[in-house]
C-alpha cells in the first residue's frame, strides 16, 4: 500500500498497523546463585494512567502534606522541595533548592528535589505573595525589602501564562536565578514563618521570639526546641494572615546562597541511576523510531508499508503532518513518518528499511554558498538601524585611515549529547508526556493544541536532560511525539530520534551570519567612526546581542542588522547572537590595535577608558585583573601567543542596568605545520553582589571554555540541496580530553548590579581570544571560521 | 534469536537479532539504562561498557559477538556509589549534565586497571569520550584522584563488583 501525502487535518497523524499475531517473547535472566527471574519484553496493551516514572528517585508523589507549593518536610525532617526549571547540566537543581532553603533555614544536608507539576501548574493560581517583587520592578540589590533579579518578569509569549502556581518554569535567557529569585525566597520564608506559627503554637508564645536554623526552633528565654519534622504537618494546616507581608532577605544578607555547595544531581550521574527520559519505560510502551523531509517545510510523499511490515517487532507506521509553527516558536519543520516496532533499535531498522520519498519544498537549490552570497548582498542594503550615534559618514570622510573586514560564521547547532525522545499516552481525556524539557509549559500547550485535550489534562513527568544548551532549539519532539501516540490512543509510545535526526533534522541552528565592520581612523589609530553591519537568517536569535551599546568608544556609530530570509529554522543556541557578535567586534579591535600598533590590551583599556557607560569601571577591572592573571606581556616560546577579549551581554533595551562581564585571555601554541594548541585560559568574571553556587559558576565556565574552543576551532554546519551536511560525531566534532586546556584560572571580581547569568556569559569571549591569539602567533588573520578549515602553518 | 549474556555477573538470555548492538540489548531488553545511547557509530563514547575487561563501545559490536563474554555495566561498577573512580567524581562534582558520564566512568576505570597512575598524557589518549558540556577539568582532576584513593585503599584495587 502506498500512502499519499494528502493530509486533511493540520493536526492529525495517519497510522498504518501490522497484523496483530506477534508472539509474546520473554527475557530470561538467571542470577548466578540459580535465582531464576522472569521478565516481560513485549508490550502489553498498557493503561499507564497515572504510572510515575519507574526508577526515578527524585519523582514521586508525596503523601506528606506540603507546607506551600514548593516545599514538603516529613516527620525525619527531609525536605523535598519542588523545582520549576530543569536541569540540564547548569546546576539549577540546587541553585533553585539553595534559594529556597535560604528563606527556609533548613538543614541543607537534609534537602532533596523534585520537579514542580506543570499540570498544577495549569489547574491552580499563583498565590498572591508570589506575583510581585518586594523591591518592586526595578530591584536593587541592597533594597531593605530584599527582592531581586528580574524583578516582575513578564510572560515573553503568549503561550505561557506566568500566573500559574509555579511561575516561570522555563529554563532559557540564564533566567533560572534572576528570573526566580524573590518568588524561590518568598516560598521559602513563607514556609519558615508558618512552621514558627506551628511552634508558638505549640508553647503558645509569640513568633517574635522564637529563631529558626538549621530545621531547628528555638525559643529564646526557656531554650526549648522542636524540629522542624516535629511541626511541619502542623504548619501545613495554619495558613500566614498576612504573607504580603513577609520580608525577604536582601542580597547581603544571604549566608547559604554564595557558598559552594555540590550538586544534588551528581550523586545519581555516576551510578547510572539518574533517569534521563530516554531512559522511562513506561509498562506497555511501543518503541517509534521517526523521520521528518530533511529538507525543512517538506513532507512525505509515498511510502511503503508493505515493504517493511514483515519485519521483526514492525506493529505500524504512523506518518505525522508538518508541526504548526505556531507551537515551536513560528519555527517550519517537516512532515515525516514514524515506524513503530516492539524495541527501538527494531523501529530503526525498519525505518531505514522503508522506502520512502519526500515531498521537497523550494529550498533545494540552497547551498552554504549561494546563502552566504545572500547575506554579503543584503549588507549592502540599508539594513534595520539597531543603533546610532554622531555622524558616522561626515566623521568616516575625516578619518585618517580606512579599515575595513568581513567576517563569517556558520550554522551551530547545540548538538545536546541526549537524542530528542519522548514517551506519550494519550487517551480519550488525558495525555501523559516523559519528558527532559525547557520549557514544559510550552509543551502542555503544545500537545493540548495537537489532542484537543485541555492543558488542565496534560500530564508533564519531567527529568533531567542530557544537555539542553537552548530552550525551544532543540526541536519539535515532543510535537512529534505526542503527533503519533495521538494516533495511537490508548497505547504509550515512546518516540526517540537518531543522533542523526537530532543534530541535522529536529534541532534549530545559530544563524549563519556574515558581518562587515568598517572603521575610521584618527591619527592617533583610534577610531573616530565606527560602521557594523551585521547580517544573518531571518529566524537568528538576538542579532543584535552585544553589539550595542558598545562597551569602547566610538564617538561616531552606526549598527545595522541585515537579513536573509532562509528556510532553516534558527533558534536560541547558547548565548544566542553574542558569539558571532562577540568573534566579529573583538576580531575587528584587535585588527585596530595591529593597524595602529598598539597592544591589544592597552588599546582596549584606551578604548574603555575614553567611553562613558555605566559599567565603565567594571569593565576596566575586569580587563586589568584578566592581563595580571594571564601574565600580559611576559615573554612565550616562540610559536606561543596571548589573546584578549571582552563582552557583558547586557540587553540595550529591556535590562540596561543587568550583565555578566567577563574578560579572557586565551594563550595558545601554533605548530609551524600549523596545529592549534589550546594551553591556558585566565577568566575574570564578573560577580555582580554574589552568587548562588559558586561551585556551579566555575563549572559552567570551565564548560564554555570547551564549547568556544570548539565554536572557534571545529564545527560548522553546512548546506547542500537545501539540508544539513553534518549529522552526527564524525563530521561535527566535539572536542575531547586531549584538547582541553591543561590549565584554566577562573577569578571573580564583586561589582553592583544584578547578574545577567553565568551559563552563557563566558562563551562569546573564547573564540574571539583564540582567533586574535593565532594571529599574534602565525600572522595570520583568520575571518571565516571554523579555523579547521584554514591553513595556519607558519615559518 | 537467543544470546546468553553475563552481565555485572548475572546471566541473561537476551532474544533478538544477532545484529542488535549490544548497546540495544542492555539499554532496552535488559532495562540496563545507565548506558547510554549518543553516536551509534562508535564514536562518542556515551555506550562505553566493559567487554572481558575492556573498554568497548557497546553502539558497535553485535550481540552475537558479545555473547558468552563477560561484561561490566555502570551499574556494576559498585552497589552503592562508592567505586573509588565514583567517589572521586562526586568529590569533583565533575558531571554537568551527566549523560555521557557513565561512558566516561567507565572508560576512566579501564584507563586505571591498566595505567594505576596515569600522567596527564595517558589520560589524554586513554579517555577518548565526549562530553559536550566540556566537563573534562573536573573529569581530569577526578582520575587523579581516583588513581590515588586506589594506591592508598586497603583493598586496593577498585576491581569491579560483579556480586550484585
Amino acid at each position: 500500500m502506498t500512502s499519499k501525502q494528502t493530509v486533511s487535518d493540520a493536526m492529525t497523524a495517519r497510522v498504518e498497523t501490522a497484523g496483530m499475531d506477534r508472539r509474546e517473547f520473554f527475557i530470561t535472566t538467571a542470577a548466578v546463585g540459580g535465582t531464576l527471574v522472569m521478565g516481560c519484553g513485549w508490550p502489553r496493551r498498557g493503561d499507564a494512567v497515572g504510572v510515575t516514572t519507574p526508577a526515578a528517585p527524585w519523582y514521586r508523589e508525596s503523601t506528606i502534606p506540603e507546607i506551600n507549593a514548593w516545599i514538603v518536610i516529613a516527620p525525619d525532617d527531609t525536605v523535598t522541595i519542588r523545582i520549576g526549571q530543569t536541569e540540564l547540566g547548569q546546576g539549577v537543581w540546587t541553585a533553585c533548592a539553595m534559594m529556597i532553603s535560604e528563606e527556609l533555614q533548613c538543614d541543607w544536608n537534609k534537602v532533596r528535589g523534585e520537579y514542580a507539576s506543570a499540570n498544577r501548574d495549569a489547574r491552580e493560581e499563583a498565590p498572591a505573595w508570589t506575583l510581585k517583587n518586594p523591591a518592586g520592578p526595578e530591584p536593587s540589590p541592597t533594597d531593605p525589602r530584599g527582592g531581586g533579579g528580574e524583578g516582575d518578569l513578564p510572560a515573553t509569549n503568549e503561550r505561557i501564562s506566568w500566573t500559574g502556581v509555579y511561575r516561570r518554569m522555563t529554563t532559557n535567557r540564564s533566567a533560572s536565578v534572576k528570573g526566580n529569585l524573590y518568588f524561590y525566597q518568598m516560598a521559602g520564608a513563607e514556609a519558615r514563618e508558618r512552621l514558627l506559627l506551628a511552634a508558638a503554637e505549640r508553647w503558645d508564645v509569640p513568633t517574635s521570639e522564637l529563631t529558626a536554623k538549621d530545621s531547628i526552633i528555638t525559643h529564646a528565654t526557656t531554650g526549648k526546641t522542636v524540629r522542624y519534622g516535629e511541626v511541619a504537618t502542623r504548619a501545613a494546616e495554619l495558613e500566614h494572615p498576612h504573607p504580603e507581608t513577609i520580608i525577604i532577605k536582601s542580597a547581603h544578607e544571604f549566608t547559604l546562597m554564595g557558598t559552594e555547595r555540590l550538586n544534588l544531581d551528581v550523586p545519581l550521574k555516576v551510578t547510572g541511576e539518574a533517569v534521563y527520559a530516554i531512559d522511562v519505560k513506561v509498562p506497555g510502551t511501543l518503541h517509534a523510531c521517526a523521520k521528518a523531509c530533511p529538507v525543512w517545510g517538506g513532507d512525505v510523499k509515498s511510502y511503503d508499508f508493505d515493504a517493511i511490515k514483515e519485519m521483526p517487532g514492525v506493529h505500524s507506521v504512523v506518518q505525522f503532518p508538518k508541526p504548526d509553527p505556531g507551537l515551536i516558536r513560528g519555527r517550519h519543520f517537516s512532515g515525516g513518518v514514524a515506524v513503530v516496532a516492539d524495541s527501538w533499535w527494531r523501529a530503526k531498522t525498519a525505518l531505514d528499511a522503508l522506502p520512502l520519498e519526500w515531498e521537497y519544498p523550494p529550498y533545494t537549490h540552497l547551498n552554504t554558498e549561494n546563502m552566504q552570497q545572500a547575506l554579503v548582498e543584503s549588507i549592502d542594503e540599508p539594513g534595520q538601524l539597531i543603533y546610532q550615534q554622531g555622524n558616522l559618514e561626515d566623521s568616516m570622510a575625516q578619518a585618517t585611515r580606512v579599515v575595513e573586514a568581513t567576517y563569517d560564521v556558520p550554522y551551530l547547532a547545540r548538538a545536546r549529547m541526549e537524542p530528542g525522545n519522548a514517551t506519550v499516552l494519550v487517551t480519550d481525556d488525558r495525555v501523559d508526556i516523559w519528558i527532559g524539557d525547557q520549557s514544559p509549559q510550552e509543551t502542555r500547550f503544545s500537545a493540548s493544541q495537537i489532542t484537543g485535550i485541555p492543558q488542565e489534562q496534560v500530564h508533564i513527568h519531567s527529568s533531567h536532560l542530557g544537555g539542553g544548551y537552548g530552550r525551544y532549539g532543540n526541536g519539535p519532539q515532543a510535537e512529534h511525539a505526542v503527533m503519533v501516540a495521538k494516533a495511537l490512543k490508548g497505547q504509550p509510545v515512546k518516540m526517540q530520534w537518531t543522533r542523526e535526526e537530532d543534530w541535522s533534522v529536529g534541532t534549530t541552528y545559530r544563524a549563519m551570519g556574515v558581518a562587515r565592520m568598517r572603521a575610521g581612523l584618527d591619527a592617533d589609530g583610534y577610531p573616530i567612526a565606527m560602521d557594523i553591519r551585521a547580517a544573518a537568517d531571518q529566524t537568528a536569535s538576538s542579532p543584535h546581542r552585544s553589539l550595542v551599546p558598545p562597551g569602547y568608544f566610538f564617538p561616531n556609530l552606526r549598527v545595522t542588522n541585515h537579513f536573509a530570509d532562509f528556510h532553516v529554522p534558527c533558534g536560541t543556541r547558547r548565548a544566542t547572537g553574542s558569539p558571532s557578535n562577540v568573534f566579529f567586534v573583538e576580531s575587528f579591535i584587535e585588527e585596530l590595535a595591529d593597524a595602529a600598533g598598539k597592544d591589544s590590551y592597552e588599546y582596549r583599556r584606551e578604548l574603555i577608558s575614553r567611553n562613558d557607560f555605566l559599567f565603565k569601571d567594571d569593565w576596566l577591572q575586569a580587563l586589568d585583573l584578566v592581563a595580571e592573571m594571564s601574565e600580559w606581556g611576559t615573554p612565550l616560546p616562540e610559536g606561543w601567543a596571548r589573546g584578549i577579549a571582552i563582552d557583558d551581554r547586557r540587553y540595550d533595551r529591556e535590562k540596561p542596568d543587568v550583565c555578566t562581564i567577563a574578560a579572557m585571555v586565551c594563550t595558545v601554541s601554533v605548530s609551524k605545520a600549523g596545529a592549534v594548541r589550546l594551553e591556558r585560559v585566565d577568566v575574570a568574571f564578573d560577580e555582580g553582589f554574589g552568587f548562588v553556587n559558586p561551585l556551579s559558576v566555575k563549572k559552567q565556565i570551565e564548560g564554555q571554555v570547551a564549547w568556544g574552543w570548539n565554536d572557534v576551532m571545529h564545527q560548522g554546519f553546512t548546506v547542500k540541496d537545501g539540508r544539513m551536511e553534518q549529522n552526527n560525531f564524525h563530521d561535527f566534532p566535539v572536542s575531547r580530553m586531549s584538547e582541553y586546556p591543561r590549565e584554566v584560572n577562573i577569578r571573580f571580581f564583586k561589582t553592583n548590579h544584578w547578574l545577567e547569568g553565568v551559563g552563557e556569559e563566558a562563551m562569546s569571549q573564547i573564540p574571539p581570544a583564540i582567533a586574535n591569539a593565532v594571529f599574534r602567533a602565525t600572522g595570520k588573520r583568520v575571518r571565516s571560521l571554523p579555523l579547521r578549515k584554514h591553513d595556519l602553518s607558519w615559518a | 534469536m537467543p544470546f546468553p549474556l553475563i552481565i555485572n555477573g548475572l546471566q541473561y538470555v537476551v532474544d533478538v537479532e544477532p545484529e542488535t548492538p549490544l548497546l540495544w540489548a542492555i539499554r532496552d531488553t535488559l532495562d540496563l539504562t545507565g548506558t547510554k545511547y549518543g553516536c551509534g557509530i562508535g564514536q562518542c563514547g556515551a555506550c562505553t561498557v566493559h567487554v572481558n575487561g575492556q573498554a568497548v563501545r557497546s553502539c558497535s559490536i553485535p550481540v552475537s559477538a558479545a555473547a558468552g563474554a563477560t561484561i561490566t555495566t555502570i551499574e556494576g561498577l559498585s552497589t552503592d556509589g562508592t567505586h573509588p573512580v565514583q567517589l572521586a567524581w562526586k568529590e569533583f562534582d565533575a558531571p554537568q549534565c551527566g549523560y555521557c558520564q557513565s561512558g566516561m566512568i567507565m572508560s576512566a576505570v579501564a584507563l586505571l586497571q591498566r595505567t594505576p597512575a596515569p600522567t596527564d598524557d595517558e589520560i589524554d589518549s586513554g579517555v577518548t569520550n565526549a562530553c559536550r558540556c566540556g566537563a573534562y577539568h573536573r573529569v581530569r582532576q577526578a582520575i587523579h584522584r581516583a588513581a590515588a584513593l586506589m594506591s592508598t585503599s586497603p583493598t586496593g584495587s577498585g576491581e569491579e563488583n560483579n556480586d550484585v
